[in-house]
């Protein structure tokens, strides 16, 4: 008995702990049985004698004969049942019992898991479209870089146009300053001389613009060569005052130039360069600036050039001396027209020669740019007249160049100087007279028509004609120059050629084949 | 009155959850809250009572409790057209079902129609169509195909 009640207690907790409550139906889903605390989870009118399909939302569609455990039924009360359905004999018992701690367990658990995972999901849709957005903006770079390329050839292209006409430009009015200058040894000509120098100056100001827009292009493929050869320093400033004179004359500002040596100073530097620097530099100087002066310093020391050029404009920004070296940028609000191109090139060239660019300023307070290069000293010798120094050494020229300007002044300026020149405008052409005639020297062109001057080169050498070619080329590439020298020319020229260079050349060649 | 067990099954978080409460109490929640377990809810299509249970979706934790779909007469297959794995989960979810109650009539819900970054094509459906499934286009956000889905699925039953 005693056995019994203990069984009987323990029943009562576990059921009671439980929230255990039941039914019975029979075999036609007719409840036989029902614990009265089915109504605690909702279950309202499961009472003997109705029809469980009815009364009871879960028991729809299942059968009296088959055991089935459902877990986590929400009943109508809201709170989560478990359900197990027993069959036994003929009859089924149906066992609800709470498990609310189980899901709200559950519920934690598992609302951490799937948004984690959604979390993860969005991650890797996100991590997709980064993906196909980098790739995108990889195809926008190429494309960018490829219009950068055009841009930059179309200006080289450009540039190499406007060369061509400017050099003839100058070597022409050369000649006539020359003519003018013999004619009026008695200084009836002196003005037109003057007129004739402005045009001159002019012309190698457009000029070294234009050789800017060729470097541009070179900026990123360290194409831009720097050769140093003997110059006066001296006549090279003057020269450059003489250029930039009348722009600041032009703007009613004093123009000052003071150098720390005198004439002849004979260094070793790329003049051609320095003199490309120094426009671009005092350009811009007197460009900006409206009132006051604009000023240049030079002096040697230990084998130093240090130069400076000072003004008065109206000074950069801090913000904008960041921005200032690179290609194409001007203060939006100058309103000054240029490629704004030349500090980006000169401080390029500045560092080939080995110097750095330096530049300060200060809003309202004018600007200063300075730098230093090597510039080693030679003896200076009283220079004399170049063409005097040459020696004159007879000799029969072929000249092959397309551009008839070109062609003339070339063979005017040789004939002067007495030497026999024939002119052919193609490759083919210069070909052929090298095949059936005797020169002494050849200056050719690359780029022309028919056959090209490489092609010439070329059949020359499976010919075995040796007479010395110098290839004149607009082309300081110097990936250029090596395919000319590997195809055995004598010597490579840049455009344009100054006369007394190819003379040098020539007296040189003939003396090697002597 | 005709009276039908109809059981809603899918991946979790595609949308059962919603669809259910849009059709039964015209009702949406942006709020995700996870079922566990199920919730059975009641609704007329017609004269049709049907008894519609909301199972907790397969899961990362647990797959579907195949117990639940005892004396189910049809099956709304949701799954959401903004993830495609679970389009493709169908396949396998189906599988569970045919195994424990046959192969009973099913309606397919691509759910989320709503949204933009819709990602379904043709390849992705093809096997709703070679089981001969009404496929219907969702949203339980703007109820968009909502009764005409569980219409369809009642037609199917017959
Ligand atoms: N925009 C939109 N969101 C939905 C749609 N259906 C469900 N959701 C959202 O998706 C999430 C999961 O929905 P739920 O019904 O709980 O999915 P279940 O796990 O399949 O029951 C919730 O945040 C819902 O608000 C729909 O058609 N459109
Ligand atoms: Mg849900």
């Amino acid at each position: 008995m005693v056995e019994t009640s203990l069984q009987q207690h323990i029943n009562q907790q576990l059921f009671e702990k439980l929230e255990l409550a039941y039914f019975c139906v029979d075999q036609s889903m007719q409840i036989i049985d029902a614990s009265e605390n089915l109504e605690n989870y909702g279950y309202t009118g499961v009472v003997v004698g109705a029809n469980a399909d009815d009364c009871v939302d879960f028991m729809f569609g299942l059968d009296a004969y088959t055991e089935l455990d459902l877990p986590m039924v929400e009943s109508p009360s809201g709170k989560k049942v478990s359900v197990s359905l027993l069959p036994r004999d003929s009859f089924l018992t149906v066992l609800i019992s709470s498990a609310s701690a189980e899901a709200d367990q559950r519920q934690l658990l598992q609302q951490k898991a799937n948004e984690n995972e959604l979390l993860v999901e969005q991650q890797i849709k996100l991590m997709k479209q980064l993906e196909n957005a980098s790739e995108m903006l990889e195809q926008k770079n190429v494309q960018l870089e490829e219009a950068s390329r055009l841009q930059t050839s179309f200006l080289s292209g450009v540039s190499h146009e406007f060369r061509t006409p400017l050099t003839s430009i100058i070597g022409y009015t050369n000649l006539v300053k020359q003519a003018l200058q013999s004619a009026g040894d008695d200084g009836s000509e002196s003005d037109k001389v003057q007129h004739i120098g402005a045009v001159q100056r002019s012309s190698k100001h457009l000029l070294s613009l234009v050789e800017n827009l060729l470097d541009h292009g070179k900026l990123d493929s360290d194409e831009i060569i720097v050769r140093p050869k003997e110059t006066d320093l001296a006549e090279l400033f003057n020269d450059v005052e003489l250029l930039l004179k009348p722009l600041s004359d032009g703007k009613h500002i004093d123009f000052i130039v003071e150098l720390g040596f005198e004439q002849p100073m004979i260094v070793v530097t790329d003049d051609s360069r320095l003199r490309q620097c120094l426009i671009n530099l005092l350009g811009n100087a007197i460009k900006f600036t409206d009132s006051g002066s604009v000023r240049l310093t030079a002096k040697l020391s230990d084998d130093f050039l240090k130069v400076g050029v000072f003004d008065t404009g109206p000074g950069i920004s801090q913000e904008n001396l960041a921005k200032i070296k690179l290609p194409f940028w001007q203060a939006a609000d100058t309103g000054k027209a240029g490629t704004g191109l030349g500090l980006t090139i000169t401080e390029r060239i500045v560092e080939l020669m080995g110097g750095e660019l330096e530049i300060s300023s200060e809003l309202g307070c004018g600007t200063q740019v300075s730098f230093e290069i090597p510039a080693p000293q030679l003896d200076a010798e009283p220079k004399p007249v170049e063409s005097q120094m040459l020696p004159f050494k007879q000799a029969k020229i072929l000249l092959a160049e397309d551009d008839y300007d070109i062609a003339d002044l070339i063979v005017m300026m040789l004939s002067e100087r007495g030497y026999e020149v024939s002119h052919v405008d193609n490759g083919e052409l210069a070909l052929n007279a090298l095949e059936n005639q005797e020169f002494d020297f050849v200056l050719m062109d690359i780029h022309m028509p028919i056959m090209t001057g490489y092609d010439v080169l070329r059949e020359l050498q499976v010919k075995g004609i040796k007479t010395p070619v110098a290839i004149m080329s607009a082309s300081a590439v110097e990936s250029d120059r090596a395919k000319a020298e590997q195809l055995g020319c004598f010597d490579y020229l840049i455009k344009p050629v100054e006369i007394d260079d190819v003379i040098r050349i020539m007296n040189l060649a003939i003396d090697q084949r002597a | 009155m005709l009276k039908k067990k109809i059981c809603m099954v899918g991946d979790f978080s595609v949308g059962k959850t919603s669809l259910t409460q849009k059709f039964v109490n015209n009702v949406f929640s942006e709020k995700y809250l996870t079922t566990i377990g199920v919730k059975i809810d009641t609704a007329f299509v017609n004269d049709t009572k049907l008894i519609v249970w909301d199972v907790a979706g397969r899961d990362s934790l647990s797959p579907i409790n195949a117990s639940y779909l005892v004396g189910a007469s049809g099956i709304v297959l949701v799954c959401d057209g903004t993830r495609q794995s679970t389009v493709l989960d169908i396949k396998d979810i189906w599988q569970v079902v045919k195994k424990r109650i046959g192969e009973v009539p099913a309606v397919v819900a691509l759910n989320k129609s709503d949204l933009e970054d819709w990602h379904i094509d043709a390849q992705q459906t093809a096997y709703f169509e070679e089981q001969g499934w009404q496929t219907f286009e969702t949203s339980a956000k703007d109820g968009q195909n909502v009764k005409a889905l569980f219409e369809a699925l009642v037609s199917e039953i017959g």
